[in-house]
């Protein structure tokens, strides 16, 4: 790309500018990796090692930590239940999303205009979870649904479907209407056109919102500790639980802030062009 | 282009009609529980019962009578009464709320500005051909969607004023009131400036290069082009990030949570984590319901500014 502001020297000036980010960078990374060094090092070595605890140089590092923490069942099972609540919640939020984003993007409401159809989904995006978490913990337990996948999958699927609305609702304004109408005129009806034709082509984009929702879903903490306690604890709750029940073990939460870190981390950069417009809900394009 | 067939009443329904489900039926439930005291009592009554032998049948003493045994029953009981708006009138004497509205406040009044100065002036710098741009940008999706309990606790270790990295500084990162508070500022904006930087760095390079072209044959030096430039340009985008940031760091809960667990005290206890704790720890529900309410209608408020913005990109 070229110089974006053409009145700046190159030169000096430049070089000054990639170190400040550069250091930035390195600032920014160094949390994640101070949990990654931790995760590193025995017991013996959690206060005493020097400077940036950089592994081999400031002490020896181990893999006992990880072979420990991942044998564990609470940290399988953990796992398992994020995984599989992360991946039910985003698909059931594209496939009630997904055909809410197209009747906003192609019919036209009049009662209710098709913004403020927007606008009403995205305002549930921006309500304090914690309005809603007490009558959804009572609704649960007299459902006798307190504790299960199932309830968080409910929940989860709800916070995330404003970003599936919207991203979605963008991704078929920009497809090209006359394909759709195309297949109109061939008799296909609005269902067909949508299955057949919008459909395949929003693939993508639906691919990146699904990857965007399972890194929420899987970040989410409220709900998952106030409806999960002992069969359906997620990844967050289980590291919440280390500290209440062994004190601080920092090498042991140095592998668990990993393990939950490192999928939401690696999906965020897969889906990294969709990431600008998911995050302001659809009104800055990336 | 839009097409009026019905079938949009039914592309439309099944996302309508989940939303109102999960959401608006449990906010009217909240609103009802905000009315009433709610208690959750075990009673312990004692009462004597027949023994049975194996067979079903009673047993009886020496003296023909049945033998009884004395039983423990313990029921739960929730009582709901009807109190008006006791709850209410409750918030504005309780010293804890008091010291939520304060912490949540500072931390929303100090945090979000730092974060969009912060970001803004990384996206200036990044909005040149520089060769750490692309190094920046990866790393700066990292705490976006680090989960934020990991990394509280992450945090945690590191403010750890006994051995850990920064523990040479003396400074009380955890266990000094206001240490506490200035920890939690600085971890929200460890992770928030980078989202703050990635939406004004998009929005900078969506401006036409012929602007500054023109600016510069104008001959506007570096700082004009940043004043007269790129600021008027960006203050849409500001006001959405400062609005969409205004609305997340109401609900701060995470971090305070794993990091400090609102401690020292209550100096790092913000509002949503009071009303969790009394509602699922104490289990006061309709006080928490309350509490709930009075801080759903403070991110009404944003969210009704917010809005005015937002029809607008969504016209």
């Amino acid at each position: 790309m070229a110089d974006r502001i053409p009145g700046s020297k190159r030169g000096w000036g430049e070089v000054i500018a990639s170190l400040i980010a550069i250091t930035v960078a390195l600032i920014f990374a160094f949390p994640i990796y101070w949990a990654f060094s931790q995760s590193l090092r025995n017991p013996i070595d959690t206060y005493t090692v020097a400077g940036l605890g950089v592994p081999w140089i400031n002490f020896t590092p181990t893999l006992n930590n990880w072979i420990d923490q991942l044998g564990t069942p609470e940290t399988v099972q953990a796992l398992y239940n994020s995984t599989v609540i992360a991946i039910s919640a985003a698909l059931l939020a594209l496939a009630l999303g997904t055909p809410a984003a197209y009747a906003i993007a192609r019919f036209r409401f009049e009662r209710w205009k098709n913004r403020d159809i927007t606008v009403w989904f995205l305002s549930q995006r921006v309500l304090p979870p914690v309005a809603t978490v007490i009558p959804f913990y009572l609704t649960m337990r007299y459902l006798g649904l307190l504790d299960t996948k199932f309830a968080l999958v409910l929940i989860n699927a709800t916070f995330v479907l404003p970003y599936v609305v919207v991203i979605l609702r963008q991704t078929f304004l920009d497809l090209p209407v006359e394909l759709e109408e195309a297949a109109l005129i061939d008799g296909a009806g609005h269902w067909g056109a949508f299955w057949r034709i919008a459909l395949p082509l929003a693939a993508p984009s639906m691919a990146a919102a699904g990857l965007i929702i399972f890194a929420f879903t899987w970040n989410e903490f409220l709900f998952a500790v106030s409806i999960g306690s002992n069969t359906a604890i997620t990844v967050p709750v289980h590291i919440a639980g280390a500290i209440d029940t062994r004190g601080v073990q920092f090498w042991f939460m140095g592998v668990r802030a990993m393990t939950a870190i490192i999928p939401p981390v690696i999906i965020a950069l897969i889906a990294q062009r969709y990431i600008v417009r998911g995050l302001t809900l659809g009104a800055v394009r990336g | 282009m839009r097409w009026t067939g019905n079938i949009r009443f039914l592309l439309l329904a099944p996302a309508v009609i989940w939303v109102l489900a999960f959401t608006v039926f449990p906010l009217g439930y909240s609103l009802y529980l905000a009315f009433y005291k709610i208690e959750q009592k075990v009673e312990v009554k004692r009462e004597k019962q027949p023994m049975l032998d194996a067979a079903g049948k009673p047993m009886l003493d020496d003296s023909g009578q049945p033998r009884t045994k004395n039983v423990v029953i313990k029921d739960q009981v929730n009582s709901a009464t009807f109190i008006g708006l006791d709850n209410f009138k409750r918030l504005f004497g309780d010293p804890q709320v008091k010291e939520a509205i304060r912490v949540t406040l500072l931390f929303v009044l100090i945090a979000v500005p730092l974060e969009l100065v912060f970001g803004f002036l990384l996206a200036v710098l990044c909005n040149q051909h520089i060769f750490g741009r692309p190094v920046l940008r990866a790393v700066m999706i990292l705490p976006i969607f680090a989960t934020p309990l990991a990394v509280g606790y992450t945090f945690f270790t590191i403010f750890y004023e006994v051995g850990g990295p920064l523990a040479w500084t003396g400074i009380p990162f955890l266990s000094n009131p206001n240490g506490a508070l200035a920890s939690v500022i600085l971890v929200d904006i460890w992770q928030w400036t980078p989202f703050c930087f990635l939406v004004f760095l998009a929005a900078l390079q969506g401006v036409p290069e012929e602007l500054y072209e023109a600016a510069r044959v104008d001959g506007a030096s570096p700082w004009d082009m940043l004043k007269e430039v790129m600021l008027p340009l960006l203050i849409p985008t500001i006001v959405l990030v400062l609005l969409l940031r205004m609305a997340e760091a109401l609900k701060l809960f995470d971090i305070p949570f794993a990091m400090t667990g609102g401690g020292p005290g209550v100096a790092t206890q913000p509002f949503s984590l009071l009303a969790f704790r009394t509602g699922l720890r104490f289990f006061d529900l309709g006080y928490a319901s309350a509490m709930a309410y009075a801080l759903l209608i403070v991110v009404m408020v944003v969210i009704t500014l917010f809005f005015r913005r937002l029809r607008v990109s969504y016209g």
